[in-house]
């Protein structure tokens, strides 16, 4: 299983904290992006992505609290039982 | 002058009971620009750095800039900068609300209060006019009662600034309030007004803000305004969640430090989330003077033991009285902010040194006895019972209000102080954030986050995602990120901006307000300027570049988990960088060469 877990405004516009998925072998961030799209009747990826599917400055995405920016970005492979976390652009301080 | 700036300042002696108003130094304030550069001069200028922060002969000044009271943005702020007497460095705390905008209003860009009163006294101004009126009939008062009972004398219409009981009783990091939420925070400001026997400043101005070029600062005003509205974070996210947003950040991140910094992630991190936080005690969000970002928080709480109303928590606070003390009750911690906010204590402060204090109790090294109750990591009942006698100067509460190093120090265990020159670092992991450590270590006010973010690109990827491990190119980063935030503390504006607009917006801002001709690069001299300004002050005053450390935990004992598992920080390989970038000898000190670039010698 994959865990996924929705942060922030994310959480709000989706109502929901987190949902689970089987995991496919071989599938990616960007893959599994697209697949809980087609399975959320809310559309929420243009929180996290631009048009041409790139992330926005300022979207995090964790696979197992790692940035996937320092790992393959989008095209980062996923395995069985990793927990992904989603962010859209947010800041504090 | 009547560009941006009013061209005038408000001279109050305390010990002579006298106000004086003065033309302002344009020379200098074009050259540091307003608030906390061009107060940084003054004071300078007036006190030496050696002073005893606690005598008469310190100075609190109170400064906003050429931009505040202006539209736009955010350009509703002002700075309180003195000698702290938290950390023997210069300190400057920033604040929004309502007051600096009144104070520009009234006609004044600045407040230099000197000496000290024989009795309780506040400051009356209205519209050019100002006089000390007797306080004593305020002493003791709450911040919000002492704004209730201000306002009344003003017939409900100024805007006030005052301390609470922390501020009279000596608290180390008592903060000046404003517009009964808003704090100038860090530092301990509010230790020095209260040495004053100056209760409050209450101020009516019903005068304007000209500028000076009014077309070219109505165009910088409708890009700025069209940037923050377009921008995710200024546009939306900050509003609906604030900054408590951040709590799932950076604990997901691993950099959230917890139970005084022993670990990097918190298991209680969801309860005391914004996420949260928005759906039990939030009731609206609320915004300063003229900003259309509006992340203030109005909470309330009903049908609790902790009972109460008010604004926050803020993240910071969420952190420190949370996640410092392994506190997940969400209550509780709003309970104590409002605690702190009533007394006018910095909330950071506050929770990094019932943090450091548990860790003393659960190490052994203080007692039940002394200390009147247990105090382990996670006892929220505890620890607001300490908030409160904190206020009050009470038992144990008298050496919370020491702050954490010298708590600590007094147990004989300064290393569990997460401090540097005294200031305890707020809500990030320095082994998980690596130049967010180098940050905390060459802070001019100590252990401070908002003097240069790099959480901002470190964690938020904002405006580009760096890796928080790397060490490489990191100085030059932390440069420019002091440079550029020492110029938006100047201008008057919001540091939150900063993440929607930049030094483009600012530059057009600041020579539509003032009439100047700057460039980009122009602006960011002026940050630098004001750092090495405020650094040369520090060195004068004792603080040699021995201070620019971190605590041992940070540099010496590895993140036992989160995904930085394993990380101490590398201070030591960024630090010689740091001072190379800045155009420093290597010992930290500027060089001659320098100063004279920037005509500091
Ligand atoms: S962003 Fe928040 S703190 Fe800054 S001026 Fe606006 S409401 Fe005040």
């Amino acid at each position: 299983m994959i865990k996924v877990q929705f942060f922030s405004l994310l959480r709000m516009l989706l109502k929901q904290e987190r949902i689970e998925l089987s995991a496919i072998e071989g599938e990616t961030v960007a893959q599994l992006l697209a697949r809980l799209q087609k399975q959320l009747p809310t559309p929420f990826l243009h929180k996290l992505l631009d048009d041409d599917g790139r992330m926005h400055a300022g979207t995090i995405i964790l696979v197992n609290r790692h940035n996937i920016h320092h790992l393959q970005g989008l095209q980062t492979p996923l395995n069985d039982n990793d927990v992904v976390a989603m962010f859209p652009p947010g800041a504090g301080g | 002058m009547n560009k941006g700036w009013k061209g005038q300042l408000l001279r109050v002696d305390l010990t002579a009971g006298t106000c004086k108003i003065e033309a302002l130094n344009e020379e200098w304030a074009k050259a540091y620009v307003g608030g906390r550069g061009l107060a940084s001069k003054y004071l300078c200028e007036e006190i030496s750095p050696d002073v005893d922060p606690m005598s008469p002969k310190n100075k609190l000044i109170m400064a906003t800039g050429p931009l505040t009271g202006t539209y736009g943005a955010a350009n509703g702020r002002y700075m309180v900068v003195t000698k702290s007497p938290l950390t023997g460095t210069i300190a400057s705390s920033n604040s929004g609300g309502y007051f600096p905008s009144e104070l520009k209003y009234a006609g004044f860009d600045m407040i230099i209060f000197e000496g000290k009163s024989k009795h309780p006294v506040y400051l009356q101004i209205r519209d050019g006019k100002a006089e000390l009126v007797g306080a004593v009939h305020l002493w003791g008062k709450s911040t919000n009662e002492t704004e209730d009972a201000i306002l009344s004398e003003f017939h409900g219409d100024a805007k006030i600034a005052c301390i609470g009981s922390a501020g009279e009783i000596g608290v180390h990091y008592a903060c000046i309030v404003n517009d009964k939420h808003r704090a100038a925070g860090r530092s301990g400001v509010g230790m020095v007004m209260g040495s004053k026997n100056l209760k409050a400043v209450a101020v009516r101005g019903t005068g304007g803000v000209q500028v000076a070029n009014p077309k070219a600062y109505r165009d910088a005003a409708l890009e700025a305004y069209g940037m923050l509205k377009e921008n995710p974070v200024t546009g939306q996210g900050l509003g609906a969640l604030g900054t408590p947003v951040l709590v799932n950040v950076m604990n997901q991140s691993g950099g959230l430090p917890t139970r005084n910094a022993q670990t990097g992630t918190f298991e209680g991190a969801e309860e005391i989330s914004g996420e949260t936080l928005a759906s039990t005690y939030l009731k609206r969000n609320k915004s300063c003077m003229g900003c259309i970002i509006s992340c203030g928080r109005v909470t309330k709480i009903v049908d609790n033991k902790y009972a109460g109303d008010g604004e926050g928590p803020e993240y910071e606070t969420l952190w420190a009285i949370g996640a410092a003390c392994g506190i997940s009750d969400l209550a509780a911690i709003t309970k104590a902010n409002y605690i702190c906010n009533e007394a006018g204590m910095d909330t950071i402060t506050f929770g990094a040194t019932i943090g450091c204090a548990m860790e003393l109790f659960e190490k052994g090294l203080v007692s039940e006895k002394e200390i009147g109750m247990s105090l382990n990591f996670g006892d929220s009942d505890a620890m607001v019972k300490l908030a409160e006698m904190t206020a009050k100067g009470e038992g144990f509460g008298k050496k919370i209000g020491l702050g954490s190093y010298r708590l600590a120090e007094s147990y004989g265990a300064p290393e569990l102080s997460m401090s540097v020159k005294k200031l305890e670092f707020p809500a990030y992991d320095a082994r998980a954030v690596q130049g967010m450590g180098l940050e905390y270590a060459t802070s001019n006010r100590g252990a401070c986050h908002v003097r240069g973010y790099l959480i901002s690109p470190e964690i938020l990827g904002l405006p580009e995602k760096l890796d928080p491990q790397e060490t490489e190119g990191k100085a030059g980063w932390l440069k420019i990120f002091q440079d550029f935030t020492a110029v938006v503390d100047s201008s008057g504006v919001c540091l939150f901006t900063t993440f929607g607009i930049g030094v483009p917006q600012f530059t057009k801002f600041c020579n539509a307000a003032t009439g100047t001709d700057m460039s980009e690069e122009d602006l960011l001299v002026a940050g630098d300027r004001i750092y090495n300004r405020e650094r040369m002050f520090n060195l004068k005053a004792g603080i040699d570049p021995s201070q620019d450390k971190l605590p041992k935990r940070m540099l010496e004992e590895p993140l036992p988990d989160g995904p930085h598992q394993g990380q101490v920080s590398k201070l030591p390989k960024m630090l010689p960088d740091y001072y190379k970038v800045r155009g420093w000898g290597k010992d930290g000190i500027p060089t001659e060469a320098k100063l004279q670039s920037l005509g500091l010698s």
